[in-house]
């Protein structure tokens, strides 16, 4: 039997969000209540948010980028219209949930006993496009 | 016995696909369920090559 599946991703767990992160070289602080971000100006934004980027690590203007626990358990990006605006925009967040699946997927593999196979990064025109490959008996 | 593969594209949004090959009965089921985790699905299709292989199962039958 052989099947094919499209699946969206959903960002949930903060351990692969942060491994997903730090492979983009950000150092994201982890706040299992919540924190407010820090604005360009450094002062408190009323958002709150449980994992963050702070405006140290990003552009000089930027504004503290956040990921908040939502009631459904999703973590759910929090970007200013300014951050989006240079660079911090829809490609960087896929980049980021991109790297999130890999590392999930490969995790999920090993804790289920599939036996990975390789990994092929494919360049298209949209960008870095990944493949995995696991086999099993 | 044929390999069981699972192929994994991941796209430039963080989007996925999942291509299974190989499996047999509830096997594949298992797995679709052990790589999708918490994603939404949003396409699920049995392959031509299942369509294949049923139909070659029942020109089996009907010669017996």
């Amino acid at each position: 039997m052989s099947k094919y599946a499209e699946l969206t991703t959903i960002l949930r767990e903060q351990r692969f969000l942060i491994a997903a992160l730090e492979e983009m070289g950000y150092r994201a602080e982890l706040h299992q209540d919540g924190a407010h971000l820090i604005g360009y100006e450094g002062k408190e934004r009323p958002e709150v948010a449980h994992v963050i980027i702070r405006r140290s690590q990003l552009r000089p203007a930027s504004n503290d980028i956040g990921f908040a626990r939502a009631p459904d358990g999703r973590l759910v990006a929090l970007l200013s219209e300014y951050d989006q605006a240079v660079g911090y925009d829809r490609a960087w967040l896929g980049r980021v949930q991109q790297l999130y699946k890999e590392k999930q997927t490969v995790s999920a593999a090993k804790a289920k006993g599939y036996i990975f196979k390789g990994k092929e990064v494919i360049r298209t025109a949209n960008g870095p496009q990944i493949r995995l490959q696991f086999v099993t008996r | 016995m044929q390999e069981k593969t699972i192929t994994i594209l991941i796209d430039e949004n963080g989007d996925s696909s999942i291509d299974l090959e190989g499996f047999a009965g509830s096997g594949c089921g298992k797995a679709l369920d052990d790589f999708r985790g918490d994603d939404r699905m949003r396409l699920e299709r049995k392959k031509p090559s299942y369509y294949s292989q049923t139909t070659s199962d029942q020109q089996q039958q009907n010669k017996r």
